[in-house]
């Protein structure tokens, strides 16, 4: 190398900080400015929609007590899982750039798959449930095949999937319309009354904290080892203890009332499956990359196809399973099933919750916050007796303010070298 | 940049031979029955006109597209490239012109795209240590691994596209006017750098337009020009030869000036007799 001034400066300084324009932000202080600085600069995460949800809640406690109660509160919470599953589906359609109007027929294609194939055929009903998951993933790789193969824009491929799928649902349930899934049995259940034991709720709610803290002395102690900087140890207990609190103030309250719902345990425990692998695993890396320079990644030698493949495919899946979750929450496979706003409403959750629609990107977790925003609004105006039309009215504004918040975000990322 | 003697004769065996390659995009002919030959240990440097095809070549030599016409032999099997990632499972790195790099991703994540260690588990540590080994390697001048690429300066990405293409270990490298944007240091750390992988055995094919850059670390000279091959040279030819093979023109203002120098100097010689 050559001799310059840094081989005589300290022997001991690490890896990363060996550049002196960088500003060194050590301990607690520093993690909160570094945060504060993160979203001047347009990179806002989730504070917009925890920004809207914390008002959006102090309105409706306002207005109608009842709102706040752990009994509608655990309501609500059964009622987020169902799209909130296909919103998940949504955000990884979105990461690589690209979108799925066809979830809605989806979902409610694959609860008259399980309708059709358990009640009307007598099949055992995981098969039937296997079934549906299994065509909405046929559907999806179709997406896949129109767009790779033919190069359709996702946005076409889909709008005919919405219209071809709805008729699908249609025909199944022709001659009888709707099917009633009998009350008492464990499908119905799950999606009606099914909740965690008050105990078990309680340990589940300290795992995120006890995993933040391990993987963070782990990261602390490699990255010692490797003469880099890291973060410190009380910036790390810092924020397990506090996520532990939150989670086990929630579960308490909720407890007094019914209980955490297993169908709302499913939806998170999918949430963070799917944030593990779009944060931690290889594919999450390159359905990233792919969303944010698509010719960049193939010239990486990544498969870019099959990223695009494995987005469609896994949106279809979720849509499906989602589908089959709100058949169990009405206890019946209708021809209403799936339309109307359910469309609309997953993937709306996904931007307000923060994925971009630009590509390249979001997170896991903006459908589970999307979609608590959304039923909290339905449901706050269902509580103050408010027709649908005002719902749908306020849902659409509150969609306009997410997306201007996630373009002007942007513009703001693009001037401050974030994009 | 001793021996030049040696330099004139590439020892090593031939890691590179294209036969007869043609690209045409619809009706523009960008490539016309190129030939080309890269041994081991030696640096190529491509050079011609802006248009005159010198990234089309690279870019299929990068599987990026195809040949229209024309044999690929690597390290003596004749090879098709389908796409990027068979040449890159093949042992060709490249460094595009525009850098393909992913605006949205950090350092780290760049350079390792596609190449993750550890891809259920990520292994950000050992990955961000090697970049950091790769990227002071360069000289590079960069805050921080951990800042997205728009966040960069042109140069500061142009040495994050370098790093990535050693990461590998590759058999030959692509550098598409890989100084275009750099400081002097790092300049120098990159034609140190090419020097370095030259005498590990690689093969190097450098594009560049700085014809001391070229002349500092090129064992021959190819010359393009409109999509044909237009003449091979040594380090050691005269600009106005180099010049001439590139523009396709005897007459233009480098080599006037050229000429109006060695006549005053002849001028300046004669009146000292
Ligand atoms: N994808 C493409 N589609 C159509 N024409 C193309 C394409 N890529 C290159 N060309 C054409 O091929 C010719 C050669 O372009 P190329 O980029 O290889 O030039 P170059 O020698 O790298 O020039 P520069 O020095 O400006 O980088 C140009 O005329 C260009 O217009
Ligand atoms: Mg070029």
């Amino acid at each position: 190398m050559t001799g310059n001034v840094n081989d005589n400066a300290l022997p001991a300084v690490m890896l990363d900080r060996s550049d002196e324009r960088l500003k060194h932000e050590a301990g607690i202080g520093g993690a909160v400015r570094g945060f504060i600085d993160r979203v001047r600069s347009g990179d806002l995460g989730s504070l917009p929609v925890v920004v809207g949800l914390v008002l959006i809640w102090t309105v409706f406690a306002s207005l109608n007590p009842i709102f706040l109660s752990s009994n509608n509160l655990v309501n609500l919470l059964f009622d987020c899982s169902t799209v909130g599953v296909i919103a998940l589906g949504i955000v990884c359609v979105l990461m690589v750039g690209e979108i799925d109007l066809s979830v809605g027929s989806i979902s409610g294609f694959a609860s008259a798959i399980v309708g059709t194939l358990w009640v009307n055929q007598g099949w055992p009903v995981a098969l039937a449930i296997l079934a549906a998951v299994a065509v909405g993933g046929l559907i999806g790789s179709l997406y896949a095949l129109l767009y790779n193969r033919l190069g359709m824009p996702s946005f076409v491929a889909t709008l005919s999937g919405l219209l071809a799928v709805l008729g699908m649902q249609l025909y199944i349930l022709g001659s009888t319309g709707s099917i009633n899934l009998p009350y008492g049995s464990a499908m119905v259940n799950f999606g009606q009354m099914l909740v965690m034991p008050r105990l078990l709720a309680h340990v589940l709610a300290v795992v995120p904290g006890v995993v933040m803290l391990a993987t963070g002395i782990r990261t602390i102690s490699r990255r010692r080892e490797a003469n880099l900087s890291a973060p410190s140890l009380g910036s790390i207990v810092l924020r397990a203890v506090a996520t532990t609190l939150v989670l086990e103030i929630i579960v308490l309250y909720l407890n007094q009332d019914r209980g955490i719902p297993w169908m709302f345990g499913l939806f998170v425990g999918l949430v963070m499956l799917m944030n593990y692998a779009l944060t931690r695993t290889q594919w999450g890396r390159s359905m990233t990359a792919v969303g944010g320079n698509r010719e960049a990644a193939r010239r990486a030698g990544i498969n870019v196809r099959r990223i695009y493949a494995s987005a469609f495919v896994l949106c279809s899946m979720l849509a499906a399973l989602g589908g089959v979750l709100s058949a169990s929450r009405l206890a019946s496979a209708s021809q209403q099933a799936g339309t109307g706003d359910v469309n609309l409403n997953a993937i709306a959750a996904a931007v307000i919750g923060g994925t971009s629609l630009f590509g390249g990107r979001g997170n896991a977790y903006s459908a589970l916050l999307g979609i608590i925003v959304i039923q909290s609004i339905a449901n706050g105006l269902t509580l103050l007796d408010l027709s649908s039309s005002l719902r749908y009215m306020i849902t659409g504004g509150v969609l306009a303010i997410a997306v201007i918040v996630d373009s002007l975000a942007r513009r703001s990322r693009v001037s401050h070298g974030r994009a | 940049m001793t021996e030049t003697v040696d330099r004139k004769t590439p020892a090593g065996e031939m890691v590179l031979s294209l036969r007869g390659i043609s690209k045409s995009f619809g009706a523009v002919s960008a490539l016309t029955d190129i030939d080309l030959d890269v041994h081991a240990g030696e640096v190529v440097a491509l050079v011609g006109d802006n248009g005159a095809g010198k990234s089309t070549l690279v870019k299929t030599l990068a599987g990026v597209h195809q040949p229209t016409a024309g044999t690929i032999t690597f390290r003596g099997q004749p090879v098709t490239m389908t796409d990027p990632s068979a040449a890159l499972n093949l042992g060709i790195a490249t460094v595009f012109q525009d850098l393909a790099l992913c605006e949205n991703l950090d350092v780290v994540a760049n350079i390792f795209l596609g190449r993750e260690l550890k891809p259920m588990q990520l292994d950000e540590t050992a990955m961000e240590v090697r970049s950091w080994t790769l990227l002071n390697e360069l000289s590079a001048r960069i805050p921080s691994v951990r800042i997205p690429i728009a966040s960069l300066s042109g140069g500061q990405r142009q040495t994050v596209a370098i790093a990535r293409s050693l990461l590998l270990e590759p058999k030959l490298i692509l550098l598409d006017e890989p100084t275009a944007a750099l400081g002097v240091a790092q300049t120098a750390e990159v034609l140190n750098l090419i020097e370095r992988v030259r005498d590990r055995g690689l093969g190097v094919i450098m594009i560049s337009h700085n014809m001391e850059d070229v002349r500092a670390v090129a064992d021959r000279i190819v010359v393009l020009r409109l999509g044909r091959n237009n003449g091979v040279f040594y380090p050691d030819a005269t600009n106005q030869e180099l010049v001439g093979a590139i523009t396709g023109a005897v007459d233009n203002s480098v080599t006037r000036r050229e000429e109006r120098r060695h006549a005053e100097q002849q001028l300046s010689e004669g009146g000292q007799l």
